[in-house]
């Protein structure tokens, strides 16, 4: 379980937190999508899940113990447990798509394994499951530049695969992609959730996406929490108060 | 309207108040181009033929020059690249180490391969091993400078992907920030593999072996049309490196 208590996010010279007072528990199985307009605080909360963002005030439990105060051995530990997929995929260019997916491997094996490159049968049959399950077998040995928008994405999602992760956590994964692709990346991503019974915790802009795929909806709105619930109790009510003005779905 | 502004007008006129400042400390005059064509006369009459007939025995020399610049960036380039992610802003593990890196590289940069080469052919002797330590020192401070920029400019987002699979420090960095930066890495060695050959000659100069001492001997020696081989060995050199240069790149590319 992860739980944030009040947790309050300030940046550098900012006046207004990014995240103010927010109290969440995430629970393993659950599919949060986290809504609410640009500057909302999404990318912040996510980001303070795996220590890429410290914590201004309050804390972040994971199973209980406080993420902030762990030796940065036990973060990097905790990071190689919680997968991250990226809006703009945040891939390595000039790598295949099969060794960028490798690099997922990266938090749990020896520095010099991973400098060397050397990688053992056990983790090649691994990425071709990896790579199979998100489509992109055929394609393990182009350059990601050369793939579309859709394609890199799952590359993103592949890679965090490979570090069979507890947690999924997605900084608007499908934000770059047309609607289609969108539908389709974040089908691959509920399929793997259900599959491996994972905690998904992922900022969308697209409120039809959370109503078709989540099973918890949150709703932020200036850096605090304005609504926590289904998605079916999600009204136009609801969603206004989350961005402000109303919202036609 | 017009298409110049106030402050254009001002910066022409400070352009051209040192431009004549500067024509005055080097006594630059005009009439002097009229004795070009003395040297035009002089060239044609006493670099002309070429006595390629020493072409055989400048071989030896001119590989001596290939390998000064090859030995001297190479090694630069092994010390650089380490060096240089502790010199940028993004990769640098200490502050203070960073600034006193930065430090270290600049002083490297403003000594010239030419003071270094005097100072190593008094201790060390003649020879080329000189010419390859003062190449070799100088281009640590150029190629640190120039990478460290390069890893300064690259997309922080693999970074972050590699701290957010649990990447050590180094690792992702290595992963995430090389690629990115290679082929231009590449581009910046070979321009400098290809300064070092002209720098290799004047340290031949001083001592430092290669065509350039060669080509010193036989200009002050009055063999001009043994010089004009010499200079063509040396454009042979820099195109050639040029090409392959060229070539490695579109391959890495």
């Amino acid at each position: 379980m992860i739980e944030l208590d009040d947790v309050t996010v300030y940046y550098p010279k900012a006046e207004e937190p990014a995240v103010s007072g927010v109290h969440l528990s995430l629970y393993p199985g659950e599919f949060v999508c986290v809504l609410g307009p640009s500057g909302a605080g999404k990318s912040t909360l996510i980001r303070t899940i795996n220590a890429l963002q410290p914590v201004t005030e309050g804390q972040v439990l994971i199973q209980g113990k406080n993420l902030q105060q762990m030796p940065e051995a036990d973060k990097r530990k905790w990071r190689s447990r919680a997968g991250m997929i990226f809006q703009h995929f945040h891939l390595i260019p000039r790598l295949t798509v099969q060794q960028n997916v490798l690099t997922g491997l990266f938090g749990k094996r020896r520095s010099f394994a991973n400098a060397v490159g050397f990688f053992n049968e056990s983790e090649k049959q691994k990425v071709r499951r990896v790579l199979e399950e998100v489509g992109l077998l055929d394609m393990a040995q182009r350059r990601v530049e050369a793939l579309s928008g859709g394609q890199k994405q799952r590359v993103g999602i592949a890679r965090a695969l490979m570090q069979e992760p507890e947690v999924f956590l997605g900084d608007e994964p499908v934000a770059s992609l047309d609607p289609g692709t969108a539908r389709s990346v974040f089908g691959i991503l509920k399929d793997v959730h259900d599959k491996q019974h994972l905690m998904s915790l992922i900022n969308v802009h697209d409120v039809a996406l959370a109503r078709s795929f989540a099973t918890r909806v949150i709703g932020l709105a200036g850096g605090e929490v304005i609504y926590d619930g289904p998605p079916d109790q999600l009204d136009n009510g609801n969603l206004e108060r989350i961005y402000g003005k109303s919202i036609h779905t | 309207m017009t298409w110049l502004r106030k402050r254009a007008w001002i910066y022409g006129l400070l352009l051209a108040v040192f431009t004549w400042w500067s024509m005055g400390k080097t006594e630059f005059e005009w009439s002097s181009f009229r004795e070009f064509d003395d040297a035009v006369t002089f060239v044609r009459e006493q670099f002309f033929p070429p006595s390629f007939d020493i072409a055989p025995n400048l071989i030896d020399p001119a590989l001596v020059t290939l390998a000064i610049a090859f030995l001297g960036t190479f090694f630069a380039l092994l010390s650089a690249v380490p060096l240089s992610f502790a010199a940028a802003k993004n990769t640098a593990a200490n502050p203070v180490l960073y600034y006193l890196l930065r430090f270290f590289l600049s002083i490297l940069r403003s000594i010239p391969e030419i003071v270094f080469g005097l100072i190593f052919v008094v201790v060390l002797g003649l020879g080329p091993f000189p010419a390859v330590i003062a190449i070799l020192l100088h281009n640590i401070g150029v190629l640190g400078k120039l990478i460290s920029e390069l890893i300064e400019a690259a997309d922080p987002g693999p970074q972050e992907a590699m701290k957010s699979v649990g990447s050590g420090r180094r690792i992702g960095n290595l992963f995430a920030v090389v690629p990115q930066i290679w082929p231009n890495v590449l581009s910046h060695y070979f321009y400098r593999f290809e300064v070092a050959i002209r720098t290799s000659l004047i340290l031949g100069f001083i001592g430092g072996g290669g065509i350039g001492q060669k080509l010193i001997n036989d200009f002050n020696s009055f063999q001009y049309s043994a010089v004009t081989v010499e200079v063509l060995f040396i454009m042979l050199l820099v195109i050639v490196v040029d090409l392959f240069g060229a070539f490695v790149r579109k391959r890495v590319i």
